[in-house]
C-alpha cells in the first residue's frame, strides 16, 4: 500500500501516538485491564480446545486483540490476492495440461519434475470438471516502509481458514467489549456464499472435510478441519470412512455406502490414493484420483496443487504476469530479510502485551467464476523467539469512513435451510461404533465401581460368621467374573489385605478410566461443547481422585452420574445418542445378568446374603424397602431386579431399551430378539430354581445380540488390503 | 517385421469372497515408434461395474475397475496382436558423445522426467563409480551403452526370488543379485547418475527363441528392460541387460515410465477375500515373420 505511512508498527505510528483505528479496541482493552484480558484470553483457547480431540492444545491458539485494515488496505490486498490465485490458477491447469511452460523454458522442466507435490497421475489430457485452485491464502507482511509484500501463497492445504471463519463468533462472546467498537466488516455474508457454492457444486451430493484424523496430523490443524466443517455445516471425515465402489466414493454409513460429491481436503495429495502411488490402504482414499479425473469427485484443492506453492518455482513463477496475465504483479515478492522487517502488532503473552512481527493472511476462493476475497481473515506471529506462546489473531476489515457502522458481532438470524446431512442413517459408521463403546466403557466402569464400593468394607471389617463369610465368597466370585481379581483368588478365604493389594498392583479402574477418556476423546465432534466440557470435567475430578481410595469410588459414581445425565439431557434422541444408550444397555444388562447369576445360585434357605447384595448391587434397596417394608424375600426382590419394566436398574428395563433403540434404527430382527429377551427374563421371575443357567443364557444372548448390532452397523466393510503384483514377477518367476 | 499374438493370464483366487475391488492395471500394450498394435482386448471378470479406460502421464493405456458383487475369482485376460518392426539404430560410433546428450536431456520436457531419480531407480555416488568405467570422456552414447550394458549381464547374477517390487537400485549395487526388474534399475541408475536420461520399459520377450538360439531369461513371463536416449534425432534405443541384447524384433512394450512403480501391471485394493493365490500365464508367440 503506497500511499500508507512508513510503519514498523501496526498499532503505534512513528511518534508514538497509537493509529486512529485501533483507539478504540485499546480503549477498550485499557478498561478490561491486563489481568482480565489474559482470563479472556484463556476463556477463548479453551473454548477452542474443545474442538480438539484430545481436549488439551499445547500452545496458545487465538490471541484476543484483532489485527486491523483499513478499507482502502483491504481493497488494493484483495485485488493482490485475487491476482495472484488467478496466476497461481492458470500455471497449475498448465502444468497439469499442456505443460506449455515447461517447453517455452519458462520454468525450467527438472524443477516441476523433481517436485515430490507434482503427481504425475493428476496431469490430464483436458481440464478437470472443476478448477484445481478452488481456495488460497496469502500471507503477506508490512514492511518498514509500509510497502505490502507476500511472504507465502498457500495453494495446496488452506491453513486457518477453519479459524479464519469462526474465531470471530467465538471473539463476540468472549471479548464483547472490543467488537462494540464496530465498525467491521462481517464475514457471514461471505461464509453464506462460500457455502453456497461448494453445495451448488456438488449438486446435492455430499460435501465433507477431509481431516487426517487422530493422531496424523497436528492437533491445530485438526481444530481447523473441525472448525472448517462447522462453519459451513458439512460433514467432517477421515480416509478410513470412505470406500470407492462403482469408481466413486462413498462414505461408510449406518445406512450403507452413500456418495461423496466434494472433499475439502485437510491432508497431503502425497500418498492420497493407494491404488495409483501404492503405500499402504488405510491411510488414504484408492480410487480417489481416478474418481477426480472422471469428474464424480471434486476436491478443493485438488490433489498436487500445493505444486504452485514450491518454493524452487517462485522465482520462475513471479514472472510470469506479464506474459500470462498481461499485468505487473501487484503485490511484489517479500524479500530475504522481509521477515526480519515485518510489522509488529500486540499480542497478549502469558507475561503481558507484547509486541511481535505478524503477518496478514487472507482467504479467498473461486466461486465457478472469479476469485472472492474473505473481508477478514488471521494474523499470523511470524516464527519467532516466542512465537509458540502467541496465538492467531482475528483480522478486521474497517468499514469505509462514511459508511454507517454496525457491529459485526454474532446477531442473532434465522439459520439457514440446509439439506439435513447429520441424520441418524448418515452417521459415519466410526462415529456409532465409538458411541457404542463409550456408552459400554462408561458403564463398565460404574459397574466395577458398585462392586467394589459394596466389596471394601466387607472384606476389611469381615468376621466369620457363616453369613458374612457367605457375602464374601460370592463377592469375590463377582470381582472374579467382572475380570476385577484373578479367578484363583475367587474364594471365601481372601483377606481384605491381599484384595486392597491386589486391586492397588492391578488397577483395574484407572485402566477402564483410561478407556473411556479415550473414546470421549474419539467421539467428540458429536458431543456438544458444552456436554464435552462438563465430561471432560467429571473426567479429570475422577483422574485426579485416582490416588486417594477413600474419595476415587464415590468420585467416579459421580462421574458416571453426570455422563448418563447429560446425555439423557443434551442428545438429541437419534443418531449418536441412540448408540451410546445401546452400549449402555448392553453392558448393564449383561453384567446385571451375569452378576445376579453367581448370587442367586443358592437353595432358597440359603438365598438370603444374594438377595441383599443383589439389591444393593442394583441400588434398588430403598425403592425395594419402600415396597416391602425390609422382608427380604425371593420372589419380590426377583420381580424388582429382573422383570419391573419400571426400575431402571432391572434386566427386562435394560432389554426393553435395547428393543426401542433397535426398533428406531429399522433392525427389525434383532428388536424382535431384545422384545423375546424381555419376555424371558420377566418370566424368569417365577421361578425359584435353575436360575443360574437361565440368567447365564440371558447374558449370552445379550453378547450375541452385541456382536449382531456390531456386524450389521460397525463392520459394514471387511479391511481393505493391497494386491501387490509383485507378486505376479515372483509367482511367473 | 514380426507379427505377434500376445496372451497374458493373471488370476487370483481368494479363500474369502471379496466384497469390493478396485484394480488399477497397465496391461494393455501402447504404441511406440517400432511397434503398431493392430487389436488388443481386455477380457475381466466378473465382470466389472465400472471400467476406466485411459492413458497415463507416461502415455500408457491404463485401465481402472470396480468389482461390487461378491466373488471369489478375478481374472484378466489380455489378448493382442502387435506388429514390431524396430529401427535398427545407428551405428554405435556414430552416436552423440554421452556428454552431450546428458547437457540436453534435463532441457526437454518430455526427457528430463527420465533424468531425474526416482524411487527405485535413484542414483548415487558408488552408481556414477560404476558407470563411469564404461561412460569414459568423448565417448559415443550407443558404444558406452553396450558396454554398460555388457557388463551388467556379466557382473550380476540372475536369481528370482531373492528381490521383490520394492528392491531399490542402491540396493543392487550391493548384492548384484536379483530378476530382469532389478536389472533395470540398476542400469537406468548408472545412466540418471551421469545425468543421462533412462526409460523403465515393461513387456514381454518371445516365448520361444528364434532357431538355432537359446532360450533367453524372462521369456514366459512379465519382461524388462531399460531405455536410452540417443540425442533429439537418433531418439530412444532399447537394451535389454537381462539377456545382453540390443532389443529389436524379440520383445514387445507394454508400459514405460520412470521405474517399475509407474507402470506395475495391476495393482488393487480389495475389501474382503482372506488369503490369495495368483496364477499368471504369458505367451508370445510369432504369426507371421
Amino acid at each position: 500500500m503506497q500511499t500508507a505511512p512508513p510503519a514498523c508498527d501496526e498499532m503505534v505510528d512513528r511518534n508514538g501516538r497509537i493509529r486512529a483505528p485501533w483507539s478504540p479496541i485499546m480503549a477498550a482493552a485499557r478498561e478490561l485491564g491486563p489481568e482480565e484480558l489474559n482470563r479472556r484470553a484463556l476463556a477463548l483457547n479453551r473454548q477452542a480446545s474443545l474442538a480438539v480431540s484430545s481436549g488439551n492444545l499445547a500452545q496458545r491458539l487465538y490471541d484476543p486483540l484483532p489485527l486491523l485494515l483499513t478499507a482502502p488496505e483491504f481493497s488494493f490486498l484483495e485485488a493482490a490476492v485475487r491476482q495472484r490465485a488467478t496466476l497461481l490458477s492458470r500455471v497449475l491447469e498448465d502444468l497439469y495440461g499442456p505443460q506449455t511452460l515447461l517447453r517455452s523454458g519458462a520454468i525450467p522442466p527438472a524443477l516441476v519434475l523433481g517436485e515430490p507435490h507434482f503427481l504425475r497421475p493428476l496431469h490430464t489430457q483436458t481440464p478437470l470438471s472443476t478448477p484445481r485452485l478452488a481456495l488460497f491464502a496469502a500471507d503477506i507482511v508490512r514492511g518498514p516502509d509500509g510497502i505490502f509484500s507476500l511472504l507465502h501463497s498457500h495453494t495446496g492445504i488452506i491453513p486457518g481458514l477453519g479459524h479464519a471463519l469462526s474465531l470471530r463468533r467465538q471473539a463476540s462472546s468472549n471479548l464483547p467489549e472490543l467488537l462494540r467498537a464496530g465498525g467491521i466488516r462481517s464475514l457471514r455474508p461471505a461464509r453464506e456464499l462460500l457455502t453456497d457454492h461448494v453445495r451448488r457444486q456438488a449438486a446435492g451430493g455430499l460435501v465433507a472435510v477431509l481431516s487426517g484424523g487422530a493422531g496424523t496430523a497436528a492437533e491445530a490443524d485438526l481444530v481447523d478441519d473441525a472448525l472448517l466443517a462447522r462453519a459451513l455445516g458439512v460433514l467432517l471425515i477421515e480416509p478410513g470412512d470412505l470406500a470407492t465402489r462403482n469408481g466413486a466414493l462413498h462414505m461408510k454409513t449406518l445406512s450403507g455406502l452413500l456418495n461423496i460429491a466434494t472433499l475439502i481436503r485437510g491432508v497431503s495429495g502425497i500418498d492420497l490414493d493407494p491404488l495409483e502411488q501404492g503405500g499402504r490402504p488405510g491411510t488414504g482414499i484408492a480410487g480417489a484420483f481416478g474418481a477426480i479425473r472422471a469428474g464424480v469427485l471434486a476436491m478443493l484443492n485438488a490433489p498436487g496443487t500445493n505444486l504452485a506453492a514450491a518454493p524452487v518455482l517462485r522465482p520462475y513463477i513471479d514472472n510470469l504476469f506479464l506474459p500470462l496475465l498481461n499485468e505487473p504483479a501487484l503485490l511484489p515478492p517479500a524479500a530475504a530479510d522481509s521477515l526480519a522487517q515485518a510489522s509488529n502488532a500486540p499480542f497478549i503473552a502469558p507475561g503481558g502485551q507484547t509486541p511481535a512481527p505478524v503477518c496478514f493472511r487472507l482467504f479467498a476462493w473461486h466461486d465457478g467464476e472469479t476469485w472472492q476475497v474473505l473481508p477478514g481473515g488471521l494474523g499470523v506471529p511470524l516464527p519467532g523467539q516466542d512465537s509458540g506462546s502467541l496465538g492467531l489473531k482475528d483480522l478486521w476489515v474497517l468499514e469505509e469512513q462514511d459508511e454507517p457502522s454496525h457491529t459485526a458481532g454474532a446477531a442473532p438470524a434465522e439459520p439457514r435451510e440446509h439439506v439435513n446431512f447429520l441424520s441418524a442413517t448418515h452417521l459415519p459408521s466410526r462415529l456409532a461404533d465409538n458411541l457404542f463403546w463409550l456408552g459400554r466403557s462408561v458403564e463398565r466402569l460404574e459397574a466395577a465401581c458398585r462392586l467394589l464400593i459394596l466389596t471394601r468394607p466387607r472384606l476389611e471389617s469381615g468376621t466369620s460368621l457363616p453369613r458374612d463369610m457367605a457375602e464374601r465368597a460370592l463377592l469375590t466370585k463377582c470381582l472374579a467374573q467382572a475380570g476385577l481379581l484373578p479367578a484363583e483368588l475367587s474364594g471365601a478365604t481372601v483377606s481384605g489385605r491381599l484384595l486392597r493389594e491386589t486391586l492397588h498392583r492391578r488397577r483395574p479402574v484407572a485402566g477402564l478410566l483410561k478407556e473411556v477418556g479415550r473414546l470421549v476423546n474419539a467421539s467428540a465432534e458429536r458431543l456438544s461443547p458444552t456436554m464435552l466440557a462438563t465430561v471432560r470435567f467429571a473426567l479429570q475430578q475422577a483422574i485426579d481422585s485416582l490416588p486417594n481410595e477413600d474419595t476415587s469410588l464415590p468420585t467416579m459414581l459421580s462421574f458416571a452420574a453426570t455422563f448418563a445425565g447429560i446425555a439423557a439431557e443434551n442428545m438429541v434422541r437419534d443418531g449418536g445418542w441412540l448408540f451410546l444408550e445401546m452400549g449402555r444397555r448392553l453392558e448393564r444388562g449383561e453384567t446385571l445378568a451375569e452378576s445376579l447369576a453367581i448370587l442367586l445360585d443358592a437353595p432358597p434357605e440359603r438365598l438370603q446374603p444374594g438377595l441383599a447384595l443383589g439389591l444393593e448391587l442394583a441400588d434398588s434397596v430403598l425403592s425395594y424397602d419402600l415396597r416391602y417394608a425390609g422382608v427380604l424375600a425371593p420372589g419380590p426382590v426377583f420381580a424388582l431386579l429382573l422383570a419391573d419394566s419400571g426400575n431402571p436398574r432391572a434386566l427386562s428395563y435394560q432389554c426393553a431399551a435395547l428393543r426401542a433403540c433397535l426398533e428406531r434404527l429399522g433392525a427389525d430382527d434383532d428388536a424382535e430378539a431384545a422384545r423375546q429377551l424381555q419376555l424371558d427374563v420377566a418370566n424368569l421371575a417365577g421361578t425359584v430354581t435353575g436360575l443360574r443357567p437361565a440368567l447365564s443364557a440371558a447374558a449370552a444372548k445379550l453378547r450375541l445380540l452385541s456382536d449382531r448390532v456390531h456386524r450389521r452397523f460397525f463392520t459394514l466393510l471387511p479391511e481393505a488390503h493391497t494386491l501387490d503384483d509383485g507378486e505376479i514377477l515372483e509367482a511367473a518367476q | 517385421m514380426t507379427l505377434y499374438r500376445l496372451h497374458h493370464s493373471t488370476i487370483y483366487d481368494y479363500a474369502e469372497p471379496v466384497v469390493l475391488g478396485t484394480h488399477y492395471m497397465h496391461l494393455l500394450p501402447r504404441e511406440r515408434p517400432g511397434q503398431m498394435v493392430r487389436e488388443a482386448h481386455l477380457e475381466i471378470s466378473p465382470a466389472p461395474e465400472t471400467r476406466r479406460d485411459e492413458v497415463d502421464y507416461f502415455g500408457n493405456p491404463t485401465t481402472t475397475v470396480s468389482l461390487a458383487g461378491a466373488h471369489k475369482q478375478f481374472a484378466v485376460n489380455l489378448s493382442a496382436t502387435v506388429e514390431v518392426n524396430q529401427p535398427a539404430p545407428p551405428p554405435a560410433e556414430e552416436t552423440l558423445r554421452w556428454e552431450a546428450i546428458a547437457a540436453k536431456g534435463l532441457h526437454e520436457p518430455d526427457v528430463a522426467e527420465y533424468c531425474l531419480p526416482s524411487p527405485l531407480a535413484a542414483p548415487q555416488n558408488e552408481i556414477a563409480d560404476y558407470a563411469a568405467v564404461s561412460f569414459l570422456p568423448g565417448r559415443p552414447m550407443l558404444a558406452a551403452l553396450l558396454e554398460l550394458t555388457q557388463r551388467i549381464y556379466n557382473e550380476m547374477t540372475y536369481k528370482p526370488g531373492v528381490t521383490n517390487n520394492c528392491t531399490t537400485a542402491a540396493h543392487i549395487l550391493t548384492t548384484r543379485t536379483g530378476v530382469c526388474q532389478d536389472y533395470a534399475h540398476f542400469m537406468i541408475a548408472c545412466l540418471r547418475a551421469l545425468g543421462l536420461p533412462g526409460r523403465y520399459v515393461s513387456g514381454y520377450l518371445r516365448t520361444t527363441p528364434p532357431p538355432g538360439q537359446e532360450r533367453r531369461r524372462g521369456a514366459d513371463q512379465s519382461h524388462a528392460w531399460v531405455s536410452s536416449w540417443l540425442g533429439p534425432e537418433a531418439g530412444w534405443v532399447d537394451l535389454d541387460p537381462t539377456n545382453n541384447l540390443l532389443v529389436a524384433d524379440e520383445h514387445v512394450t507394454l508400459a514405460w515410465g520412470r521405474d517399475f512403480a509407474d507402470v506395475s501391471p495391476l495393482r488393487g485394493i480389495i475389501l474382503g477375500g482372506g488369503r490369495h493365490w495368483l496364477k499368471v500365464g504369458v505367451d508370445l508367440e510369432p504369426v507371421l515373420t
